[in-house]
């Protein structure tokens, strides 16, 4: 960081986070309402904040930013809104319908459900056009291009108003001139419409995941592209200096000239940063495994990274889309503190995935709501203040929460309330410990050599439960939890992906050459773009991975290899990293069975300086003086109430410990310490909860 | 919580609960194992496979949500495994079998069992069971419409051990795979099988280690009873009496004419007795053993019951099932052929209780789904000159049935497998198999009228690349449409029925029975599969969502006015009202009349 700040802008659904980095100084956060019509506003509003906070004008806290970082969920929100543009898409002949058909499979869960809707279709079938021409498996032309049918259906879209073209035909993949071609009609044709193909945008192999992809892409990017170009002017005519970078899925930073283009590669950017934030928060430590937790009102984020590289994700269903291109793996449940403790048709007690929301929330927030939420079995364990105030407004109250305890789950159960209510927040840890099964042991990694990164307001009361419902040792609750996703997005780097497609048969003969070249090429591209950003040769990191499997399978491993040429000493080796995954995830492997390689997967990123974490002082005074009263907590369904010590987090100092039971709150989280635990506080402000002899 | 190794007295919810996510948890894990390491397209594209576990006695404590036809079958089979077997069971050891004299539903479905010791005790079974590309047998992929007896069908597999005290007996397991086509597919397929089940138990062990035997034991006999007391509670809303229903299965080339099956459902209190008539057993690869009609009697119950997971086998306890007499259709005896069983009788079974049920109570009632009636491909690969074989699970997906809420879905059947299946990427099929696949969509007109729309039915379009194939021809649906529900009518019967067409050389045939040909290349087969039954009266269906439809190319103009009574204006964008109305009048009297 040459300049003395960098900024961050988290603009959230309901609030936009602020986060301003100093240059060896602190970390300040603000808050303001979101305005999702302009998010501009939101954006000035806190931006006088922090002018007045620091008693300097907003221009000049702007052109000493050496990046102004924003993270949106403005793609996000026009997808699950359906509000995106209308979308016309060029398909081959015979394949209109495969975004429809979806594979043909209803989804788990639902099987006998005789209301469960089909998923929503971006684009009606009467805007999906059929183009004849066809290109094989090995890339040959079948069928010549027939453009008269493009300038059919570039008519049929021009009198339906369509603002935004998707083009995607079969194995476009393996020879993308059929798509280049209509590419260049439907610019020729349609001027100032959106247009975007699947050889682009999702270059591998799967027409369906490649079609919605595009799709996908195309629906917002217009959307996104209205919002970026806001955001670029505002913060030109405030004297940035430099573009600012918006948060992606795969939790890196780009440009908004790329982002206009592949809105579908921000979609799920919000929890995309607490990968890299958990492990800033854990370098400290020397821990460089971690997974990282996130629960909010209404749902429960998890991510993970090995070995300091984050875990991405491809091909997955998001809100019913099938989108291929990767994103952090997030694994994302509905169990927050608004979720609804229920009483299910078989008789048996469910916690969500229904939430409460904001409004009428939890029964304690006294604005309506009657059923029991997990904030308020927090409440009735005693976890939280019985007069706690949440987010400036909300009065906690006790009484409510117990009162909807009673009549929704402990009555019908014919249990105590208190039994009740350990019952829901032992109900609610196993659903996020399954959560994050899914994404460890399920991805071959076992949890307990992870340590458990607490991110979140809510998530602290859950954290030390969580951990010893799967064996994890370490736990790190960073002070400023709350805001730890909006701290991951200033301290992100520049990111760019490449995919290519390659299938062979890997072996010491294959052909190597044709894999170096296309590694080669994919980090040439990614250098010049990141030249272009500004980044030196020695700031640039590359990672390269493939996606493997035996001959016959159809899902593949993802196998990282060593950066350079891939030599056939370096293919054998690629080959026993591949059998070992296999059985680290599946039980087995075929070392005598052949191996293909699938896809190609290359990765460029830009590093960006990092703020420093802060450095609290030391002294043995501070427990002592954190020390505030008593506050009598369950830790089990005996029903045994225990007097537990309240420490004021503020107060504590680096290096003081705090042995469990025992409860230490800061100003936006409560963290529980359950019995059989301790908490040291660190000098970088995180607090280290282990467990401890008895 | 819970100390480990002590009986409770009942268990607590909080437990309940949680051991119920540990099941579920351990039988995704064995699906997801499948799914990532199966071998041929059948496992690794189409799921076709599916995952239970069941206790000691044994009974079934959690059935995947995996396909349908597959399960009803497995509490009778694991049965018969764990019988055969008696107490020559032993930790290490995994048992195979496909065979339905043993309750098995089809041969190529081949099912593993793995045993889960704790403390040495008999505790769980694991279970995988999934449908192999290939059998042997004189028909590649399995479906031999000539065969007259069992024996020319392909390899029986009575339960036998693949494992014994956990060494693998490679001489057993090589019998079986000499004796399948694609070799190292079916190899494949069986080592994914083998990974779920460790998957599985891996999970079970762990359960075992946290809450102890007892209390695991406790939760699991808890988690029936509460299965039980929901369905009987279903079963009560009903009034008591015999509720009749039955359904006519069209001669899919066999000679033997068109099969009626009839079934009645019997509710007295909290009790339900279903039991079937069906015609005597035919020399043809129609008839369905035991262990597969109990698939196709649960299912149509299911229509009715519409239970949310998790399944057990306490669902089943209030029910009581009569196949009827041995040596029938649905009840069928040694030597019978019996390979399409598990789409062709069953589905119509699966309509014939669903019937009865729609008596019992027409407020839940679904409209059937479309039957299968499918392609299987097979041929030399020129590329590699190897063998290939396969079911193509695309050129089986039909339309959904409606609904009392909602049109029916389109592509999501067929009515055995009930949206479970998935049809593959193109790509990949195109990829794995020298074929081209030129077509794959919805066709129009293919869904059921009604207030509720039935979903499309699917037409898959192939040429192969550079050889011959063979194509082989099974199923239904190409004659009889699909049933409706609550006044549901259809008038353009033929779109609404399945068929193989084929062109050879600019000459068109038309099958409507099960066939084998072969394709040189530049010729094709377009196999076309029924829609979904509709739902209430056509003519009650809002214009608007008629017009929606005819725009979307779902329906012609034709079928706007035959089926629904709604008279489009020449500009393809409006509605007539005063001709529709007028037309749908007269509907509605014709109907009364």
């Amino acid at each position: 960081m040459k300049q003395r700040f960098r900024l961050g802008v988290d603009a959230g659904g309901t609030f936009t986070d602020f986060v301003l980095a100093e240059h060896n100084g602190p970390l300040r956060l603000f808050k303001s309402p979101s305005t999702p019509d302009d998010g501009t506003r939101a954006i000035a509003a806190g931006l006088q904040q922090m002018a007045e906070a620091l008693d300097m004008p907003v221009g000049d806290i702007i052109k000493n930013c050496d990046l102004c970082i924003n993270g949106t969920t403005v793609a996000l929100n026009a997808l699950i809104e359906l509000k995106g543009v209308k979308v016309g898409l060029l398909c081959t002949a015979g394949h209109e319908d495969s975004i429809e058909i979806r594979l043909g499979h209803k989804e788990e869960g639902y099987r006998y459900d005789a209301s469960y809707p089909p998923a929503p279709q971006l684009v009606p079938r009467h805007l999906r056009r059929p183009v004849r021409g066809r290109v094989l498996a090995d890339g040959s032309e079948h069928e010549a291009l027939n453009e008269d049918d493009i300038l059919a259906a570039i008519e049929h879209f021009r009198a339906e108003g369509v603002e935004s073209v998707a083009i995607s035909f079969v194995w476009s993949v393996r020879n993308p001139a059929h798509e280049q071609r209509a590419r260049e009609l439907v610019a020729e044709h349609l001027p100032g419409v959106f247009v975007c193909s699947g050889s682009e945008v999702y270059p591998q192999v799967r027409e369906y995941t490649r079609t919605s992809t595009t799709i996908v892409n195309a629906y917002l990017s217009p959307v996104m592209g209205r919002y970026v170009q806001r955001i670029d002017q505002f913060f030109a005519e405030l004297g940035a200096h430099s573009p600012v970078r918006y948060f992606q899925s795969n939790g890196g930073l780009a440009v908004g000239n790329i982002m206009r283009e592949r809105a579908v590669n921000a979609i799920n950017s919000g929890p995309a940063s607490a990968p890299q934030a958990g492990l800033y928060i854990a370098r400290p430590f020397g821990i460089d495994n971690v997974i990282t937790v996130d629960m909010g009102g209404t749902s429960f984020d998890i991510t993970l990274a090995k070995d300091g590289q984050t875990n991405l994700n491809r091909n997955i269903d998001f809100l019913r889309h099938r989108i291929g291109v990767p994103m952090i793996h997030v694994e994302t449940l509905g169990a927050g503190g608004g979720s609804i403790a229920h009483i299910n048709t078989f008789g048996m007690l469910e916690v969500g995935p229904h939430s409460a929301g904001a409004s009428p929330g939890p029964a304690c927030y006294g604005k309506g709501g009657e059923r029991a939420t997990v904030t308020d079995a927090n409440l009735a364990l005693g976890y939280l203040r019985p007069d706690a105030v949440l987010g400036g407004s909300i009065r906690l109250d006790q009484p409510k929460a117990r009162a909807a305890i009673a009549a929704n789950v402990a009555e019908p159960l014919g249990i105590s309330v208190e039994r009740a209510a350990y019952g829901i927040s032992t109900l609610v840890n196993m659903n996020m410990a399954n959560g994050i099964r899914r994404i460890s042991i399920e991805q071959g990694y076992d949890p307990r050599d992870f340590a458990l990164i607490c991110a979140g307001g809510a998530t602290g009361m859950h954290i030390t439960a969580l951990a010893e419902e799967l064996g994890i040792h370490t736990v790190l609750v960073p002070k400023f939890a709350s805001c730890l996703c909006a701290f991951g997005q200033v301290i992100s780097d520049v990111k760019y992906n490449f995919l290519a497609s390659a299938p062979m048969r890997l072996h010491r003969e294959a052909d190597l050459a044709t894999l170096n070249r296309l590694f080669d090429d994919m980090e040439a591209k990614g250098r010049s773009h990141l030249r272009a950003d500004g980044f030196d040769d020695g700031k640039i990191r590359v990672h390269r991975s493939l996606e493997m499997r035996y001959q016959g399978q159809i899902h593949e491993c993802t196998v990282e290899i060593a950066n350079g040429e891939i030599t056939p000493d370096g293919a054998e080796q690629i080959l026993q990293a591949f059998h070992a995954r296999h059985e680290a995830l599946f039980t087995y492997s075929e070392p005598h069975n052949p191996v293909e390689l699938v896809n190609l997967e290359c990765t460029v990123s830009g590093l960006v300086d990092k703020p420093a974490l802060p450095n609290l002082a030391a002294g043995e005074d501070g427990v002592a003086q954190a020390h505030d009263g008593f506050r009598a907590m369950l830790f089990d369904d005996s029903g045994r109430w225990v007097e537990t010590p309240v420490y004021r987090g503020e107060q504590l100092k680096a290096g003081n410990r705090i042995v469990g039971p025992a409860a230490i709150e800061e100003p936006t989280t409560t963290v529980i310490i359950r019995p059989g635990w301790q908490a040291v506080l660190h000098e970088s402000g995180s607090y280290q909860l282990t467990r401890w002899a008895e | 919580m819970t100390q480990a190794h002590q009986v409770p007295a009942a268990i607590d919810p909080i437990t309940l609960a949680v051991v119920r996510g540990a099941l579920e948890t351990a039988q995704r894990e064995m699906t997801l194992t499948l799914e990532k390491t199966g071998r041929s397209s059948v496992f690794n594209l189409a799921h076709d496979y599916s995952n239970a576990l069941f206790d000691n006695l044994p009974e079934m404590i959690l059935q995947g949500q995996d396909i349908p036809i597959h399960l009803g079958s497995l509490i009778p089979a694991m049965k018969a495994v764990a019988d055969y077997f008696g107490d020559d069971i032993h930790e290490g050891d995994v048992i195979y079998h496909n065979d339905p004299v043993y309750q098995g539903s089809h041969i190529l479905d081949c099912c593993m069992y793995k045993p889960v010791f704790y403390q040495g005790e008999l505790v769980f079974w694991a279970v995988c069971k999934g449908h192999l590309t290939d059998i042997g047998g004189p028909v590649p992929a399995g479906y031999n419409p000539d065969a007259k007896e069992i024996y020319a069908e392909g390899l029986r597999i009575p339960p036998v051990k693949l494992w014994d005290k956990g060494r693998r007996r490679d001489d057993v397991v090589n019998l079986l795979l000499c004796n399948m086509r694609a070799r190292r597919d079916q190899e494949g397929d069986l080592n994914a099988q083998f990974g779920a089940c460790r998957v599985g138990e891996r999970n079970l062990l762990a359960l075992l280690d946290k809450y102890g035997l007892a209390t695991v034991r406790a939760a699991i006999a808890e988690l029936k009873d509460m299965a039980d007391r929901h369905m009987r509670s279903l079963i009560r809303s009903i009034p008591d009496g015999t509720y009749h229903g039955e359904a006519v299965l069209e001669d899919a080339g066999h000679g033997y004419g068109e099969l009626t099956i009839r079934t009645q459902v019997t509710v007295s209190g909290d009790n339900v007795h279903i039991s079937v008539q069906s015609p005597p057993q035919i020399p043809y690869f129609i008839n369905s053993y035991a262990g597969n009609s109990m698939s196709g009697v649960y299912l149509g119950l299911m229509m009715f019951a519409q239970v949310p997971p998790p399944y057990n086998a306490g669902l089943y306890r209030c029910v009581s099932v009569d196949l009827g007499a041995h040596g029938t259709l649905c009840n069928a005896a040694e030597p019978a052929p019996h390979v399409n069983c598990t789409t062709t009788p069953m589905e119509t079974l699966t309509d014939a209780v669903r019937m009865a049920f729609e008596a019992a109570a027409p407020e839940r009632v679904t409209a059937s789904w479309g039957h299968a009636s499918g392609i299987n491909i097979a041929g030399i690969n020129p590329a590699t000159g190897e063998q290939y074989v396969t079911m193509v699970l695309a050129s089986i997906i039909s339309g959904a049935g409606a609904t009392r809420q909602m049109d029916g879905w389109h592509a999501c059947g067929p009515l055995c497998c009930f949206g479970a299946l998935s049809s593959g990427d193109i790509e990949l099929l195109e990829y794995a198999y020298p074929i081209i696949i030129h077509r794959y969509g919805l066709l129009q007109d293919s869904g059921g009228a009604g207030a509720h729309r039935g979903g499309s039915g699917t037409v898959w379009e192939v040429e192969p690349r550079g050889h011959d194939m063979t194509v082989i021809a099974f199923g239904e649906g190409r004659q009889i449409p699909t049933m409706g529900a609550a006044g549901a009518h259809d008038v353009l019967i033929d779109k609404k029925l399945g068929r193989l067409e084929v062109e050879h050389d600019g000459a068109l045939t038309v099958h409507r029975h099960n066939v084998i040909t072969t394709l040189k290349p530049g010729q094709r087969a377009r196999n076309i599969n029924p829609g979904g039954g509709g739902y209430g009266l056509p003519w009650q269906r809002p214009p608007a969502q008629v017009l929606a439809d005819l725009k979307n190319g779902l329906i012609s103009r034709l079928a706007a006015r035959e089926e629904y009574g709604v008279v489009i204006a020449d500009d393809n964008l409006h509605i007539d009202d005063a001709a529709t109305a007028a037309l749908r009048q007269q509907l509605n009297l014709g109907a009364q009349a």
